[in-house]
């Protein structure tokens, strides 16, 4: 942070004079000295990207690679707005500056974005898992809510009830070998209440957990559902509610970390092609300039 | 020989001068009932069950009791039948009924002999406090409350088999049978001849039966079969009846396969026709994963890198690889092979552990296959123990002390002469080998089995290592001035020790300078070791991360949940440094604002390294646990990891062996993070971008965390 602190304090130092006694151009020898730090410091920046690919090779640790990123990124538009003197130009430079303001704010974002986000996600989200095994995670928890409402499904012979089979086919059913041992007593009414919302409500949001006006996808409207599901059904299962609304509390947790992974990575699908292009076309504007 | 005459019940008998009352009853179809007597011990007259009124004072034991000339007796008058009733009545009270022996046969003669009297609840009270049972022994079962203080199994030890193990303990109500000195059976010199228990009439020594236990894929050999072996000519022959199904005899041709490395087995291998090959059919190499994107497709592009070196690894591969047979293996050229009269599988048998190697009929063979209880009572027979030792001092015990680099320069006649001074010594799970205090006398090496060091400490023992086939202890206390043991050395499980005497020990420092300083070396550096471990348990004040067991570790891998972007750079690198296959898994338990990762924690009691057949997990001097490229892929190691942290990873490997031609197959090595120790730091924390990522010294981090960021502590 430093250097690059001195180096700007130098190019701005350099620049006051320079604009102030003649008119700043790209092509002058202060003007191409902007340009070629400029577009140095973004080559620089990009072989960050090429640095990852190879992250056992002993080229200084990743950490210092990303701070010379950030804090020499910084130096671009200075350097750039320097070298134009502020001026737009051509077609192809106000390609450029366009390009160069948006990867610059795209840039600062992302800084920002990365400095703050991890830290909602870690109390956001406790029971973060990771990224590419969320949706194994998602089946592990269908199959699981499905297993503890069969447990409440039982006749006391250890049969399904004739209800259950007839309900939705996503819904739960007998698997061999996971038989229960234990049966849950309720009332028939009270089982077809259960069966009702367990199908109706709970089901489609684990199927679905994305869904913003399911009750179950808000943690407060979530918590009062499950407590008025309490009131209304036998302790006896009170235990399989209160894990179903801890698998929901997860599922919800899963879409939490899942936004915000988006936004944790999301930028850089601006950040990253835009640079590229703005590299290739510096440097075909830096041909076209030296050589034209 | 002068006769005599005698009257029982009322019949004229004629006996020769000298028979005992009970022999002249017993020759003329008397029935006396009897419980301390047999005929083929001396008798002792201590049950009395055998009264018999003679027309004296008092009834006499008839089994002790000389028959004179006139003498009349009665063996079934009311007083004689009174006071047997008593007699039985009153031991019955004191014997748990049924008894192991009355439940397995029905033939507990105390138990018979009540019901004959038609004694069902004795009248007297139960003794208070219990005699107690012991289990220690592989074949009997010895349970002291169904004992009734015959005597028969002393006289059947003393003076049947002259073996002088058993013996009285205590007096009055507190006697009883005992092994030497009153040891656990298991552990005293009982050889297990049986002999005891034949001769016992209760269910106080009864047979550990393996009747329901029938070996595959051979014949059950009889026991005068087996006696004709010489292997098994001093094993008793009651034994072996009582064990038919204990050892088989299996043939095998030439290219049959007896047992593959890694598989679990219970049993031993003795030669007695024909050559096999031992050799280790897993590549020596690591597993590495090319060219693939994704996890899935790594994983199907699996393959062995040879096993060169990496450069920047300065640790010293071992030239040989301990394995489970009175052989090693070389590094270099891991075969070797072995003949009529070798046992091999002792370890697999006695401690239940996966085989080490895979062994191969070199030509046709004859072999007996036997169960942990039958190789016990072998390995306890004074003849049988001397003759596998004796093949074991000839064929490994040289190349077994060359194994410890201390000794690796040793003149070979140095070596031989060591070889017939040093002790062998068996020991048994839990057995103390050496205690912290002591004064020290011997320096030992590992054989067979594992040992746990210990040092005592307030609140508890810290354990400092594990030790298995090839280590070695003991030199601090020799070498040191005060001459005392640092720690305390317990045997993990059926343990079998090379034990150099001080004295020797001493000599061969005089003689080699070089080991002395080596030697002070290595116990220098294991006091600086231990005085570490002493610190960071000091140190430790955070009930929260004892919960997680995370003081148990000397490195944590941990991931700061404030800063990483989860950008899987770390797991990466983690792949890309060790050929594709990550050791790293960003995922476990938070503690605060940290992640600790799924890596090896480098575990100050590391558990994974108990068991390990062929010794491939090992600590090196700076303390990374490594696992070495001739893993067997058995997965004991990541079994034994408390936290999940060892990974077996697949690959797929041709099996060339099988009846129907070669195949291919998908074995398995263990993975653990090295800390990329070829590095100054692991590539997963040099590859986080974010300064997310950072291997803490837990000693340090358990000292100084007060809420302080850990970067300020690592």
């Amino acid at each position: 942070m430093f250097t690059a602190l001195v180096a700007f304090l130098a190019a701005l130092a350099a620049y006051v004079p320079y604009s102030l006694t003649s008119r700043p151009r790209g092509g002058s020898a202060l003007g191409l000295t902007y340009g070629i730090t400029g577009y140095g410091i973004m080559l620089f920046a990009g072989l960050l990207g090429a640095r990852k690919k190879v992250p056992v090779w002993r080229l200084g640790r990743a950490q210092s690679w990303m701070r010379g990123h950030i804090w020499f990124g910084l130096l671009t538009l200075p350097m750039i707005l320097f070298h134009s003197g502020f001026a737009r130009g051509g077609p192809l430079t106000s390609l450029l500056m366009l390009l160069l303001c948006v990867v610059f704010l795209s840039g600062l974002t992302g800084a920002a974005i990365q400095h703050f986000v991890p830290g909602l996600m870690k109390s956001m989200v406790p029971l973060e898992t990771i990224y590419e095994e969320i949706p194994r995670v998602r089946e592990q928890l269908r199959a699981e809510a499905d297993n503890l409402v069969r447990l409440c499904f039982r006749h006391p012979e250890g049969k399904l009830e004739p209800a259950l089979v007839s309900a939705p086919a996503s819904f739960p059913r007998a698997a061999s070998g996971t038989e229960p041992e234990e049966m849950v007593e309720m009332e028939a009414e009270e089982r077809e209440y259960f069966r009702d919302v367990y199908g109706n409500m709970i089901l489609p949001f684990l199927k679905n957990p994305g869904r913003r006006e399911s009750v179950l996808a808000n943690t407060e409207k979530a918590g009062a559902f499950f407590e008025a599901l309490r009131r209304r059904l036998p302790a006896s299962v009170h235990g399989s509610i209160d894990d179903l609304e801890n698998i929901c509390e997860e599922e919800r947790q899963l879409s939490r970390q899942q936004s915000l992974y988006l936004w944790l990575h999301g930028w850089l699908l601006v950040h990253v092609p835009l640079s590229i292009a703005l590299i290739v076309l510096g440097g075909i504007h830096a041909v076209e300039a030296l050589r034209y | 020989m002068t006769q005599i005459e005698l009257t029982i019940d009322g019949k004229a008998v004629t006996v020769d001068e000298g028979t005992s009352v009970f022999d002249a009853a017993r020759l003329h179809g008397i029935p006396v009932p009897v419980l301390c007597h047999q005929q083929n011990e001396r008798p002792i007259g201590v049950c009395r069950v055998c009264s018999v009124d003679c027309g004296e004072r008092v009834l006499q034991a008839s089994c002790v009791r000389p028959a004179e000339n006139g003498m009349k007796v009665e063996t079934n008058s009311d007083k004689v039948k009174k006071a047997r009733r008593m007699l039985i009545e009153l031991l019955m009270s004191d014997h748990p009924s049924p008894c192991a022996r009355q439940r397995q046969s029905g033939d507990c003669e105390l138990e018979m002999l009540a019901a004959a009297e038609g004694i069902t609840a004795p009248r007297f009270a139960k003794r208070i406090s219990p005699r107690g049972q012991d289990n220690s022994s592989l074949v009997i079962s010895v349970d002291h409350e169904a004992c009734i203080l015959c005597d028969r199994c002393i006289r059947g030890c003393d003076e049947v088999r002259h073996n002088d193990v058993l013996g009285r303990r205590g007096k009055g109500y507190n006697a009883g049978i005992a092994f030497d000195l009153s040891q656990p059976m298991g552990k005293s010199s009982c050889v297990s001849c049986g002999e005891c228990m034949v001769s016992c009439p209760t269910g106080a020594l009864t047979n550990k039966s393996v009747i329901q236990t029938v070996l595959p894929n051979g014949t059950p050999v009889r026991a005068d079969e087996l006696k004709q072996l010489p292997f098994f000519r001093n094993v008793s022959g009651t034994f072996l009846d009582l064990n038919g199904n204990a050892v088989i005899k299996r043939h095998f041709k030439a290219g049959d396969i007896m047992c593959r490395e890694g598989e679990y087995g219970s049993t031993a291998f003795y030669i007695l026709e024909g050559k096999v090959q031992i050799f280790l059919a897993t590549p020596m190499a690591h597993v590495t994963t090319g060219g693939g994107v994704s996890g899935f497709i790594q994983k199907l592009t699996s393959r062995l890198t040879g096993s060169a070196e990496k450069p920047g690894t300065h640790h010293s591969r071992p030239t040989s690889i301990q394995i489970d047979a009175p052989v090693d293996l070389e590094y270099n050229n891991p075969v070797a092979e072995l003949g009529p009269g070798d046992l091999f599988g002792e370890m697999t048998c006695m401690n239940l552990y996966p085989r080490s190697a895979t062994v191969r009929a070199s030509t046709d063979c004859v072999m007996l296959e036997m169960l942990r209880n039958v190789l016990d009572v072998i390995q306890r027979n004074k003849t049988m123990r001397a003759e596998l030792e004796l093949n074991y001092r000839r064929r490994a015990l040289d190349d077994h002390l060359r194994t410890v680099p201390l000794f690796a320069g040793l003149s070979r006649e140095f070596v031989e002469s060591l070889a017939t001074k040093v002790e062998l010594v068996r020991l048994s799970k839990g057995d103390v080998i050496c205690r912290q205090g002591e004064i020290a006398d011997a320096f030992y090496l590992v054989r067979i089995g594992f040992v746990k060091v210990t040092e005592e400490r307030t609140g508890g023992d810290l354990v400092l290592a594990y030790l298995g086939k090839g280590g070695y202890f003991g030199e601090i206390g020799l070498l040191t001035t005060r001459g005392l043991r640092t720690a305390t050395v317990t045997a993990l499980d059926h343990v079998e020790l090379v034990r150099i005497d001080g004295k020797e020990f001493h000599e061969m420092l005089e003689l080699v300078p070089s080991i002395k300083r080596d030697l002070m070396a290595v116990a220098r550096e294991r006091e600086e070791q231990n005085k570490r471990h002493m610190g960071a348990v000091n140190a430790i004040t955070l009930d929260s991360f004892l919960s997680q067991g995370l003081m148990e570790s000397n490195s944590l891998l941990l991931i700061d949940l404030d800063k990483c972007t989860r950008c899987d750079n770390c797991v990466r690198a983690c792949a890309d440094a060790h050929d594709g296959v990550t050791r790293l898994i960003r995922e476990g338990l938070r503690f605060d604002n940290y992640l600790v990762a799924t890596s090896c924690r480098q575990c100050r009691d590391p558990l994974c390294m108990v068991g390990c057949p062929v010794g491939s997990i090992r600590r090196r001097n700076s303390l990374e646990i490594v696992i070495e490229d001739w893993c067997v892929g058995c997965g004991l190691c990541a079994r034994n990891c408390p936290y999940g942290n060892i990974n077996m990873h697949p690959f797929e490997a041709m099996v060339k062996d099988l009846p129907q031609g070669q195949k291919a197959v998908v074995s398995y090595k263990a993975t653990s993070c090295d800390l990329c120790s070829e590095h100054a730091e692991p590539s997963c924390v040099y590859a986080c971008p974010h300064d997310a990522a950072h291997r803490v010294d837990p000693n340090e981090f358990f000292k100084n965390y007060s809420g302080a960021k850990i970067t300020e502590l690592s």
